[in-house]
């Protein structure tokens, strides 16, 4: 048995399809958008493990008062499943009914509805985000769902295709166990990213791998980066899902890791810049994963200036003993031209000459058209980058009109046979 | 105590470079990152807000810079043509003006 999260066991909650078919004759049918999709898949491969299924009022109000599930259990961001009383009186949903979820038109997956309720948004704004702001994309979301909330356990009648590119990075939680297994490692520590990598993304990654090797010996390779890209809603501007999954697998396709230290995956999820409570969420997911340390830089998972720089960590830290995933938590990594190289600025002293640079800098880089040098850019990457623009994102690694428009999905549900 | 200016990074590439060096402006480069050369145009705080007000992709780096990054590729354009012609970085307000 695999324990995940709160030391619970990992269940695929996955009807073979024989049976599934069977189950969903005569099911009332209910569309489900992009997010929930992600959210079903989250839920039943256990990504998102001790969770069975949407949450109830008692969850959610324990999550945003107490970041705990109703059971103790600490989790941060309410999973909800949203529609509108009219849709629900329509449908003639009650508690105690199975429905069917359908993606794309077909089905997907089976829902027992335990209940139905509503939250007052506003106090769960201010509890998750820290802010009531309609402008935070978080709270944005949550103002943007429905009025009530579903609450109920999910089985998956059928499995999704994922498309390619993304295909060989969708790894749920027991099949990541088995490959870390297989690789000998011991440890496994987590890189949160939705970011082509410049070198300061790669020497947090090597700086995390060293912080996490410690005192382990060094007869064979015990210790590997885990690139977990979270794949989900887009926003203009952003480097394209594609772009993303195809350039951090490039670091270790051009040597600058190897297969016996760093492999790439994906999680479907839509970001909601919870900064801290979202860095709580990313413990849970990654604890699911099988990692056994996560990697924590500056103002995680934030959004504009409503979080502190280190508030992510300072909230760990009150949960730390209930995590089964170690933080690790890194510094900046910046251009030292004295050096004439890439350092830590928990090192370096060469202070007047610090040659800083963030992902906003490289890309505005790249948008200028203009090469950046490899000791900032690796060349495969940025190879990679825009040859992924050209077949993928319309001419652009960074998201566009024609991108959200027209883009591959990541995945389908596929119709059942 | 003098106004806080924010800078414009125009990254330099050898075509860039040429044309910098033609209107005498070569010497103003800068290089920033591992040897990247940047031509640095400044906006003050009322032209920073107008600038992210104009272009909504732009975004200015609080965290980092300090700089006003993520201008798209045209208007960007845009400003070094400006540069090269007036042969003087000094050409934010004539630049803004057109707006």
């Amino acid at each position: 048995m695999e324990l995940g999260h709160g030391r619970k066991p990992i269940v695929e909650r996955i009807m073979e399809p024989a049976e599934a078919k069977e189950k969903i004759k005569n099911l009332v049918q209910i569309p489900i958008r992009s997010q929930i999709a992600n959210e079903v898949i989250g839920i039943s491969y256990g990504f998102f493990s001790p969770l069975q299924g949407f949450m109830g009022k008692a969850d959610v109000d324990s999550v945003c008062k107490k970041m705990r599930l109703a059971d103790g259990t600490v989790w941060s961001i309410p999973i909800l499943f949203d529609l509108t009383a009219e849709e629900i009186a329509k449908l003639g949903l009650k508690p105690g009914m199975s429905v069917l979820l359908t993606f794309n038109g077909n089905p997907m997956a089976i829902m027992e509805i335990s209940e139905i309720f509503d939250y007052d948004k506003k106090e769960m704004c201010k509890a998750v985000y820290g802010t009531d702001e309609a402008k935070h994309p978080g709270c944005a979301r949550t103002y943007a769902y429905a009025d009530k909330f579903l609450a109920g356990n999910i089985t998956l009648v059928n499995r999704p295709k994922i498309n390619a590119p993304y295909d060989p990075y969708f790894i749920p939680p027991l099949e990541m166990r088995k490959r870390f297994a297989e690789r000998g490692w011991k440890r496994v520590v987590a890189h949160q990213t939705r970011n082509v990598p410049h070198t300061g993304h790669e020497w947090l990654m090597k700086g995390a791998w060293f912080q996490t090797y410690a005192e382990l010996p060094i007869d064979k390779p015990y210790v590997g980066v885990l690139v977990n890209a979270i794949i989900g809603a887009k926003r203009k501007g952003d480097y394209i899902d594609e772009a993303i999954i195809l350039t951090q697998d490039e670091l270790r396709k051009s040597g600058y890791f190897g297969d016996h230290n760093h492999l790439t995956s994906l999680t479907f999820w839509d970001m909601r810049y919870a900064g801290p409570r979202e860095a709580v969420f990313h413990a849970a997911l990654r604890t699911n994963l099988g990692l056994t340390h996560h990697m924590y830089g500056r103002d995680h998972a934030g959004v504009g200036t409503y979080y502190g720089a280190y508030d992510a960590h300072n909230l760990l830290a009150t949960v730390k003993d209930e995590l089964d995933i170690v933080p690790v938590y890194s510094m900046n990594w910046l251009f030292c031209p004295h050096c004439g190289e890439i350092t830590s600025e928990g090192l370096c002293n060469h202070k007047s000459e610090w040659q800083k640079f963030s992902g906003t800098v490289v890309r505005s880089i790249v948008v200028d058209g203009v090469k950046p040098p490899r000791l900032i850019y690796r060349p495969e990457v940025f190879d990679v980058m825009m040859e992924c623009g050209e077949k993928y994102g319309f001419g652009s690694p960074f998201v566009t009109d024609d991108y959200l428009e027209k883009r591959i999905p990541v995945f389908e549900i596929p119709p059942m046979k | 105590m003098s106004e806080e200016k924010f800078p414009i990074n125009i990254w330099i590439n050898e075509d860039r470079y040429a044309k910098l060096s033609k209107a005498g402006l070569g010497d103003l480069c800068e290089e920033m990152l591992a040897g990247l050369k940047v031509l640095r145009v400044y906006a003050d705080a009322a032209q920073r807000d107008k600038i992210l007000k104009l272009f909504p992709t732009a975004k200015f780096d609080s965290a980092t810079t300090k700089s006003i990054e993520l201008l798209p590729k045209d208007v960007k354009d845009k400003i070094f043509d400006t540069i090269v012609e007036k042969e003087s970085v000094d050409i934010m307000a004539a630049f803004l003006a057109k707006f």
